[in-house]
């Protein structure tokens, strides 16, 4: 199923706006789980099963050892460590998975021309969009880099952890640093940064997937906030 | 009618004397297709950046003379404004990409410059349909070979229908049937009456497209042939120029296609290798990994149950992109844990992690391989115990000596490379591997790469090279191993010049 980028927009928004706020009552929690399992049944339906069932379980476990095994009572190094990591998983895991099917599911020309319905200016749409163009390639970089480290036996800077992150971090951003200016040559050599308005190839329409999505997370996000602030 | 005028062009980069120009006076009829050779640094890539605006538009420095391009005065043209007019191929195929699809790559273009969704529909359709892409359309750009990437670059441009087409080194990455395919992309547009210019190291697949051919040296357009001048160059002379050769001998394309038709040859002191099999595609189970054999075929990127190869010698891996070259050099040094595969040397076995101590793999990018402040710390962050004066042998041996305490990212691409082989002896690792070190190079450096294997070869170390270039094997490898499918196809000796 094909989502308008601006729903998937919508949706960054109103689930980063829940995650914000604590829910307290087993009501609100209830609304939190429903508006996370949205991201999760998208992921399913665009064939990502194994990052679905990842994400699925990481969130599962965090909420059943926090409500089940854990209480403000636990003791002890590895029970406040859990609480720590736990607390963190269950309160913004939602936002991102979220960003996690957006990022992987939106391709940079749906998202250039979301921004021009939505009249972004193209300077900030621009830079939006590189920014999601360059996730791969840290990525990809990256892992070059861990590569040369294991072959040299440096993975653990030799017990420094400064050094550790050190020999991670100077390589990748010379080569981002490098990547990024050849990639900006190569971009205004084909036009971007004129002053004529952008056209774009896809076309836009939102469909009934769109509305049905959007109005559930509206309703959704006013009940949460009216039983949390004003009930 | 010129299309392209530089008129007593002087231009020199702000703090830096490589690549400035000199007095250059050139004249491009429209239709021409010239192109430009000499030695790196020595202001090829600097006359594409004159004519597309990156200079004095992208790369500042100081700047005389004037240059007119389609009628425009470059110096007082904005960037975008050249975008309709003049298109650009760029090297690295890595970083010239906006999109993450296919597709909105090639649409990019004309995006940026207004044009209607239809019209840039119609356009799309026209390049696939000319340059034979609906394969690649839809793909992701990260899943794209090198190869591939280039034809989607080439795209990319001709969507923008712009009447002057500039390549900077486009084969660089490349191997040989992808060179032919950007052979027949340059000269479909030569058809169509379009003027191409083209920076190039790879002379041999050019001969027969271009009309001039220009030599840069130091700056300065030295000489220039016809193209029919140029065709009939003999090898002494286009060795004189330092130039690589223009006409390759049929029996080294045939190797480097990996389609020779030899077999193993015998080989007396050897290292063995046993079970090398590796796949990238998902394993079939879900806790624990499948262990692979011979009989899994298909399923395999490298299917190697037993080779002997040669030891103390430099060994040239060759095949097409994407048939486990990489993959066989990932393996062996051990970089891949599910490869169980065995090194057999000196009687020892080496399983899975001790690879990594025997192996030293130099990478293509080796941007990635060095880490620390100094050319110094870096050898002896090879080294088990830190000895200085070892490090200085080493790296005096390598004409390193004066620049211990650089920062080895202020050193050139070259002096890096061989920073990466300094650590590489510094580790004591008696198998060398090097993942194609020659992309990219002119002629004189790629000579330089290849001595230096030869000497890392006679001092005991066992080097395999990966490789595209039919000049590097000619000028060091002692045998040449072809891998296709996965597999070993045949192991030859090979005559050195």
């Amino acid at each position: 199923m094909k989502l308008d980028p601006r729903t998937k927009l919508f949706m960054v928004f109103v689930v980063s706006l829940i995650v914000m706020m604590s829910a307290t009552t087993p009501f609100l929690w209830a609304i939190r789980l429903s508006i996370t399992l949205i991201p999760i049944i998208l992921m399913i339906l665009e064939k990502k099963y194994s990052s679905a069932l990842k994400f699925l379980l990481a969130y599962a476990s965090a909420l059943v050892l926090m409500f089940y095994f854990l209480s403000e009572q636990s003791e002890g190094l590895i029970a406040s460590l859990l609480i720590g990591y736990c607390g963190i998983v269950v309160q913004f895991m939602p936002a991102i998975i979220t960003a996690w099917y957006v990022v992987r599911t939106t391709k940079i020309g749906e998202f250039m021309s979301c921004m021009q319905k939505m009249h972004v200016p193209d300077g900030i749409a621009v830079s939006l969009a590189v920014v999601m163009r360059f996730f791969p390639t840290i990525k990809e970089e990256y892992s070059s880099i861990n590569d040369a480290m294991r072959m040299r036996g440096v993975m653990l800077g030799g017990g420094n952890v400064l050094r550790m992150f050190e020999f991670r971090m100077i390589p990748l951003l010379f080569s981002c640093v490098n990547i990024g200016e050849e990639l900006s040559a190569a971009a205004i050599t084909r036009g971007l940064g004129g002053d004529v308005k952008r056209s774009s190839v896809i076309e836009l329409k939102l469909g009934i997937a769109d509305y049905l999505i959007m109005t559930f997370l509206a309703v959704a996000t006013v009940i949460f906030v009216v039983f949390k602030y004003f009930l | 009618m010129s299309i392209v005028e530089l008129e007593n062009v002087n231009f020199q980069y702000k703090g830096s004397k490589d690549g400035s120009l000199n007095n250059i006076n050139l004249n491009i009829e429209k239709g021409q297709t010239v192109l430009l050779c000499g030695a790196s640094g020595s202001g090829k890539t600097s006359i594409i950046r004159l004519i597309n605006g990156l200079i004095p538009h992208y790369y500042s420095g100081e700047l005389e003379g004037n240059i007119t391009v389609a009628g425009h005065d470059v110096r007082k043209t904005e960037l975008h404004e050249l975008a309709g007019t003049v298109g650009t191929v760029f090297q690295n195929p890595r970083s010239q990409f906006f999109s993450v699809d296919t597709d909105g790559e090639i649409a990019f273009g004309p995006e940026n410059i207004g044009l209607e969704p239809k019209e840039i529909k119609a356009r799309l359709n026209d390049v696939v349909a000319e340059m034979d892409l609906d394969d690649l359309l839809g793909r992701s750009i990260f899943d794209l070979s090198g190869g591939q990437k280039q034809r989607i670059a080439c795209a990319s441009v001709a969507a923008l229908l712009p009447d002057i087409i500039l390549l900077d080194e486009p084969s660089s990455n490349l191997d040989f049937d992808s060179i032919e395919l950007l052979r027949g992309t340059i000269l479909e547009w030569k058809r169509q009456g379009k003027t191409i210019i083209i920076s190039e190291h790879r002379l041999w697949y050019l001969k027969d497209a271009v009309d001039r051919v220009i030599y840069m040296e130091n700056g300065v357009m030295a000489k220039e042939w016809t193209g029919e001048e140029f065709k009939g160059l003999n090898e002494e002379e286009v060795k004189s120029y330092k130039l690589r050769p223009i006409v390759l001998e049929e029996e080294l394309i045939r190797d480097i296609r990996g389609e020779s038709t030899s077999s193993f040859c015998d080989v007396e002191s050897n290292i063995e290798l046993k079970d090398f099999f590796f796949s990238y595609k998902t394993r079939p189970y879900l806790l624990f990994k499948k262990k692979f054999k011979e009989s899994d075929g298909e399923l395999l990127n490298l299917n190697i149950p037993y080779l002997k190869i040669p030891k103390g010698k430099v060994i040239g891996l060759v095949g097409p992109n994407g048939t486990g070259k990489s993959t066989f050099l990932r393996c062996l040094c051990g970089l891949e844990g599910d490869c169980k595969g065995a090194i057999v040397s000196d009687g020892k076995i080496y399983k899975a992690r001790q690879r990594l101590k025997i192996c030293y793999l130099v990478m293509q990018d080796v941007n990635h391989q060095l880490f620390t402040d100094s050319v110094k710390s870096e050898v002896m962050l090879s080294m088990k115990d830190e000895d200085e004066k070892r490090c200085d042998e080493i790296l005096e041996s390598l004409g390193l000596l004066e620049y211990k305490d650089t920062h080895p990212m202020a050193l050139s691409g070259g002096q890096k490379q061989r920073v990466a082989i300094a650590s590489a002896i510094a580790s004591g690792a008696e198998i060398l591997l090097f993942d194609e070190p020659t992309s990219g190079l002119d002629y004189s450096h790629m000579e330089k790469v290849g001595e230096l294997l030869n000497e890392l070869a006679s001092t005991g170390a066992s080097v395999i090279v990966s490789t595209h270039d039919p000049e590097l094997i000619s000028e060091c490898c002692d045998y040449v191993l072809g891998i296709k499918h996965g597999k070993a196809v045949y192991l030859k000796e090979n005559k050195k010049l």
